[in-house]
């Protein structure tokens, strides 16, 4: 076992402080469901100066804003967020998201900061396996048993599928995220902040946040009028357990026409995919029965998969149909 | 590793599918050896490489070796990875058995001539297998290169000459079992190849 340093703020400011002293060895600590197990898997990436953040008090918390919009504190806990009256009477498809992520007992320690910046949990990084994420130059997941946890869509050295629930069951309300800097507030979209593997601080990350950043606040825009959302979600059991696929999708319908789209797949690229070309497809069209078969055949044309995992594309092309069915029947 | 300023490329499994039967034939009429049901270009060119070096012999059938050449075929991501390497300043380099003529008219077929800081085949290098790595790392770190391969044989030259050997994953199973010979790397594509590098230079400067 690493030696492990853990330090306690109780402001950001000083919480970001320590960060910058320790460089790319630290890393911040909330729920720990990620962080301790990549300890524990001993990664080579993972930090052995903790930040625990646990004790700031301004980073937990569900509150509506003058607009109508919610605004969630990055350390409030799954379970709160699934529990929350608030949210369920905004953004019920959020709620029902948080409540497919992984168990009652881990939601009740799982923060949404660490659920949006978690690392991939592919069978060979978790395994020890040298590869991109721990040490090495390959990527173990393209070549082994890539049926689950790796990507069906291409990939950029690393092929493991971003993992998160909750950042697929945002962006279709157009959530965006505060971080906090050494040089002040960073005002990101979901999109932007975890927009798939890309070299951050000499290291291979799923995120943008760099080692002196803290992902302080999600905010949601208050519902648009007319919005339907829809999510599912297809795993290797009924429970617990990661996407082999899921869909996020959310339509604003003015009287019978769809105004605008958002399709947003999970679990099959290293990134939330959004679909833009289905988005582009439903603008104008009236919602129908007979609107999902023509979506489904123009969905994820660029696919890629690997050696095993073909089936994540027919799993994601049904949830399409499933997800337009569904927000038909709600009509 | 070491910051990479130089990527050695043998053109047969890396650069281009390469058919077998041409150098099947090449190792039946040269060798006597009975044409090997392998339907891998690479393994059957790595193939008569050792039944080569085993019996001295320096040379190919000419019009066979250039018939694997002219059925060559491409792979897709070699000319935008070879331009992207180019601009980060890192050397493509040619470093294969193959002839000079044969490599000549492969780039020139392929239009790739422009895109190479140098070639090295097994004429101009003296011999095959590790003759043209050493005649390519002549002045430089061998540590600072990457040697590219898709063959077990290519793991070996490359450690021979202490050059980083990076696996073309072309085909999973096979990749797999060369996974466990130690390679240094190993990408599935060449677009990732200037990622590969950039990875080792970010790891380097932190």
């Amino acid at each position: 076992m690493k030696n492990i340093s853990i330090y306690r703020p109780t402001s950001v400011d000083e919480a970001i402080q320590i960060l910058s002293a320790h460089g790319a060895k630290a890393g911040v600590y909330a729920g720990g469901t990620d962080l301790l197990i990549r300890l524990k898997n001993r990664l080579a990436q993972a930090p052995i100066h903790l930040v625990d953040i646990k004790k700031i008090q301004n980073l937990r918390y569900i509150k509506e804003d003058s607009g109508g919009g919610v605004r969630i504190g990055a350390a409030t806990a799954l379970s709160e967020i699934a529990d929350s009256d608030l949210l369920k009477s905004k953004y019920p498809m959020l709620v029902e998201a948080v409540h497919t992520i992984s168990s009652p007992e881990l939601r009740n320690a799982s923060t949404l900061g660490g659920d949006l910046l978690q690392e991939v949990w592919c069978q060979y990084l978790r395994g020890g396996y040298a590869c991109w994420r721990n040490g090495g130059y390959m990527c173990y997941g393209a070549i082994g048993d890539n049926s689950y946890y790796h990507s069906a869509m291409g990939g950029r050295l690393c092929y493991a599928v971003y993992p998160g629930d909750a950042a697929p069951a945002l962006i279709p309300f157009d959530a965006r995220v505060k971080l906090a800097t050494p040089g002040g507030t960073k005002d990101l979209s979901v999109e932007q902040l975890v927009p798939g593997d890309l070299l951050v601080d000499g290291r291979i990350q799923s995120h943008v946040v760099r080692y002196n950043e803290i992902l302080t606040e999600v905010s949601i825009p208050a519902p648009k009028p007319g919005l339907r959302a829809s999510f599912e979600k297809l795993r290797p059991r009924g429970v617990w357990d990661f996407a082999m696929a899921s869909l996020a999708m959310s339509i604003q319908v003015r009287g019978s026409a769809i105004e605008d789209a958002r399709v947003v797949f999970g679990g099959i690229a290293g990134k939330p995919l959004r679909e833009t070309v289905v988005e582009n497809f439903l603008k104008g069209k009236t919602l129908s029965g007979e609107l999902a078969g023509q979506a489904v055949t123009l969905a994820l044309a660029n696919a890629a998969p690997l050696k095993y995992n073909a089936t994540k594309i027919d799993m994601a092309k049904g949830l399409l149909a499933s997800g337009l069915n569904r927000l038909n029947a709600a009509n | 590793m070491q910051p990479i300023e130089a990527v050695l490329f043998e053109p047969v499994g890396c650069l281009a599918e390469f058919p077998p039967e041409p150098f099947q034939e090449i190792a039946a009429k040269l060798f006597r050896r009975r044409k090997q049901p392998s339907t891998s270009g690479s393994r059957a060119y790595w193939h008569l490489l050792n039944l080569m070096e085993a019996a001295g012999e320096a040379d190919m059938a000419p019009a066979l070796e250039l018939q694997a050449v002219a059925e060559a075929s491409l792979y897709e991501d070699v000319p935008p990875a070879l331009i992207e390497l180019k601009a980060m300043g890192v050397r493509p380099i040619v470093a294969s058995s193959l002839s000079k003529v044969a490599i000549s008219r492969f780039l020139e077929m392929n239009q790739l001539g422009g895109l190479f800081d140098r070639i090295f085949g097994r004429d101009d290098a003296g011999g095959i297998k590790t003759a043209p790595l050493q005649s390519a790392l002549r002045n430089m770190r061998p540590d600072r290169a990457i040697y590219l391969t898709d063959a077990a044989e290519g793991l070996k030259v490359a450690k021979a000459v202490g050059v980083n050997a990076v696996l073309m994953m072309n085909d999973p199973d096979e990749a797999r079992r060369l996974a466990l010979r130690d390679p240094a790397g190993g990408i599935v594509s060449l677009h990732e190849l200037p990622d590969f590098i950039r990875v080792v230079a970010a790891e380097n400067a932190v």
